[in-house]
């Protein structure tokens, strides 16, 4: 009998194991379904649909950070920001409000990312600066450039741009539906391509990853590169969605973007990303914070309970013994 | 023998129009060298605040009311860094530092030390405690409480939201509770939610978004300034009718309120401070300097855009601006002599 319950629980623990991003998952019904609860019951369906809208732009970032996370201990970009905002400035003045240039506007975005990604990491390589420090005062250029180019001017996006930002099918935004299918993509490359295993090699152990024969500094230069060109498509999207692009569209997405990596069950120190996870955990944020707005919670209280909900996420969801 | 004569009268005459010109302040102020610290330039409002500074000084500087008056901006809004930063000021030997604080308090010692080494300090926007230096307040309380005073203007009944600032900063405080007077001044409003923006577009619309479909009808919207339009795209997102959306100067929200009201007859109202009260700061830095005598505490009149004066307020405000107002020293002369 005894045993019997044991072996149960082995098996619920192998269970969970595999599956880092559970806790995040239950934390996010549970928040949702305690928002509802606290506005009386309405709007149940609505706040699924905006939240979705929101994580949407959060899992595009964090999918990045994740990439980044798992190449190794002390890997972080903190410049997506400064991407962000770079980023989305490009695009507007790109697309200049018309409908034909709205593709040109996404992808000069995504370039613009990408050496901003390209620049992280020379820093980070030819001046061997920790990664924190050198994304951090790479940063402060790309913002200087942003506001350079910028100058806190807004400009609108094309009509089709926001409408399509809006758009839904059958209740679900279509952002998520497209930010889902880049989740996929990166889910599928981390499974079946040799970058993908060499991330996780070269987090799990960089030396013996380099002594199997894997380029342990290109991996980490995709990586970069990848989160980098992800926050600028974000970017372009962020601007489309909120009429117009401004120089801090991108300020929440640096600890957000950690939060969720780290909640949604990828290892902090490198060497398993978990692509579920940044869904949930996503959800999750934006759900908590909705929950606690809406139970009106001041905001000295909202700080302290995210910070201890965030940790009971974290000691729930990490399986014992084996952080 | 005439002609000199003539000359001298002409020279005489063009020094007294030129004494005429420097006013009130009698000490020469041409070579004192005044600084702007700024905590943060990240928002549209800050960079009118220091495009102001720059164009008004320069002039200044150029006509040698002063000999320099440069800005610099903390890079991470930290008020050590702030602190660090007036620290500089007071090394490389400035006559007056104008600031604008990222905290209240938390300059306090280092500003002590700047007013100990005989510096003038002028704090305007974000003030500081510190008794030894000039504050010029914004009257922040009036502009919470306008708002509720301009829907009960309306005869508008019914749920209020109310979108706040930074949590933690003063200037949010005040305008809270200059809302929290309002409606307690007309018990015909309810605040029904309450969020946090912080004076950032993307996210006060993301806020507003997620408290919104837990919310019943909002009659009206209560904000500090700046996020207005954030607020208006999570309601047009929403699918919900559009509320009085109390609005804060910035050109994309009188823009978009011209839209509505070109569209469909939308009516609201804007106020906040002019960014250029950064150049009150520095005439009154100067007018110190020069040797006039200044309160320590000081209230700036709120710039406020109504339904009438939309159209000229947006036109002469730039794209990507605030509505402005840049003061010239006539106009702190003349504020000054009022006081007294």
């Amino acid at each position: 009998m005894k045993t019997h319950t044991v072996s149960h629980f082995a098996k619920w623990q192998r269970w969970r194991a595999g599956r880092p991003w559970l806790g995040s998952c239950l934390a996010a019904v549970l928040a949702w379904a305690a928002t509802v609860f606290s506005g009386q019951g309405q709007g149940s369906g609505e706040l699924l649909t905006v939240a979705l809208t929101f994580s949407a732009f959060t899992v595009l970032v964090s999918l990045g950070q994740m990439l980044v996370i798992s190449v190794g201990p002390g890997n972080a970009d903190l410049s997506i920001p400064s991407s962000i905002a770079l980023s989305g400035a490009v695009a507007m003045l790109v697309m200049d409000g018309s409908n034909a240039m709205i593709v040109p506007g996404i992808l000069a975005a995504v370039l613009v990312g990408a050496l901003v990604g390209v620049f992280n990491f020379s820093l980070i390589r030819v001046l061997s600066i920790p990664p924190i420090i050198a994304t951090l005062a790479g940063s402060l250029i790309v913002m200087s450039v942003a506001i350079a180019i910028g100058r806190g001017l807004k400009i609108k996006p094309p009509p089709l741009f926001s409408d399509f930002m809006a758009m839904r099918l059958f209740g679900i935004p279509l952002l998520a539906v497209v930010v889902l299918a880049v989740s996929i993509a990166i889910a599928l490359m981390l499974e079946r391509t040799v970058l993908g295993r060499s991330i996780e090699a070269v987090g799990q152990n960089d030396r013996a990853a380099g002594l199997a024969g894997m380029r342990v500094e290109l991996t980490r230069f995709w990586a970069y590169v990848i989160c980098a060109a992800l926050a600028g498509l974000a970017g372009a999207l962020i601007s489309g969605f909120s009429g117009g692009n401004s120089l801090d569209q991108g300020q929440e997405y640096i600890l957000l973007t950690i939060a969720v990596v780290v909640i949604g069950g990828t290892v902090v120190s490198g060497g398993a990303p978990c692509v579920p996870g940044i869904w949930s955990a996503a959800m999750f944020m934006f759900l908590l914070v909705a929950m606690l707005n809406a139970a009106g919670a001041g905001p000295g209280l909202r700080m302290l309970l995210t910070g201890l909900i965030i940790i009971g996420v974290i000691v729930a969801a990490s399986s014992p013994g084996k952080r | 023998m005439k002609t000199i004569v003539q000359k001298v009268l002409g020279a005489v005459a063009v020094g007294s129009l030129l004494a005429v010109q420097v006013p009130a302040s009698a000490a020469d102020t041409a070579s004192k060298k005044i600084a702007l610290s700024n905590n943060f330039a990240g928002n549209s409002w800050r960079q009118a605040m220091l495009k102001s500074w720059e164009k008004v000084t320069k002039e200044a500087v150029a006509q040698k009311v002063v000999a320099q008056a440069p800005s610099f901006t903390t890079a991470e809004n930290q008020a050590t860094e702030q602190a660090a930063q007036i620290q500089n000021m007071i090394l490389q030997g400035y006559d007056a530092i104008v600031v604008d604080a990222a905290s209240p308090t938390a300059l306090n010692g280092a500003i002590k030390k700047a007013c100990d080494a005989g510096i003038v300090v002028v704090s305007f926007d974000g003030v500081v405690t510190e008794p030894c230096a000039y504050r010029i307040a914004v009257d922040f309380k009036q502009l919470g409480e306008m708002q509720i005073d301009y829907f009960a203007s309306r005869g508008l009944k019914g749920n209020l939201l109310e979108v706040r600032g930074l949590a933690g900063v003063f200037v949010d405080d005040e305008i809270h509770q200059g809302i929290g007077d309002g409606v307690k001044k007309h018990p015909e409003y309810k605040i029904v939610g309450s969020v946090h923006g912080n004076w950032t577009q993307t996210v006060a619309q993301k806020e507003v978004a997620a408290i919104l479909s837990t919310l019943p009808t909002v009659t009206a919207v209560a904000t500090q300034g700046g996020d207005g339009y954030g607020v208006a795209q999570a309601f047009k997102a929403a699918g919900r009718p559009l509320p009085v959306i109390f609005l804060g100067n910035r050109h994309d929200e009188l823009t978009w309120w011209k839209e509505q009201r070109d569209a469909s007859k939308y009516e609201t109202m804007s106020g906040s401070i002019a960014p250029g009260s950064s150049t009150f700061a520095f005439w009154v830095a100067q007018q110190i300097l020069g040797g006039a005598k200044v309160p320590k505490d000081m209230k700036l009149p709120l710039t406020v855009v109504t339904q009438n004066t939309l159209d000229e307020a947006l036109k002469n405000t730039e794209p990507g601006g605030v509505v402005n107002m840049e003061y010239s020293q006539k106009d702190v002369v003349d504020f000054l002599a009022k006081l007294k």
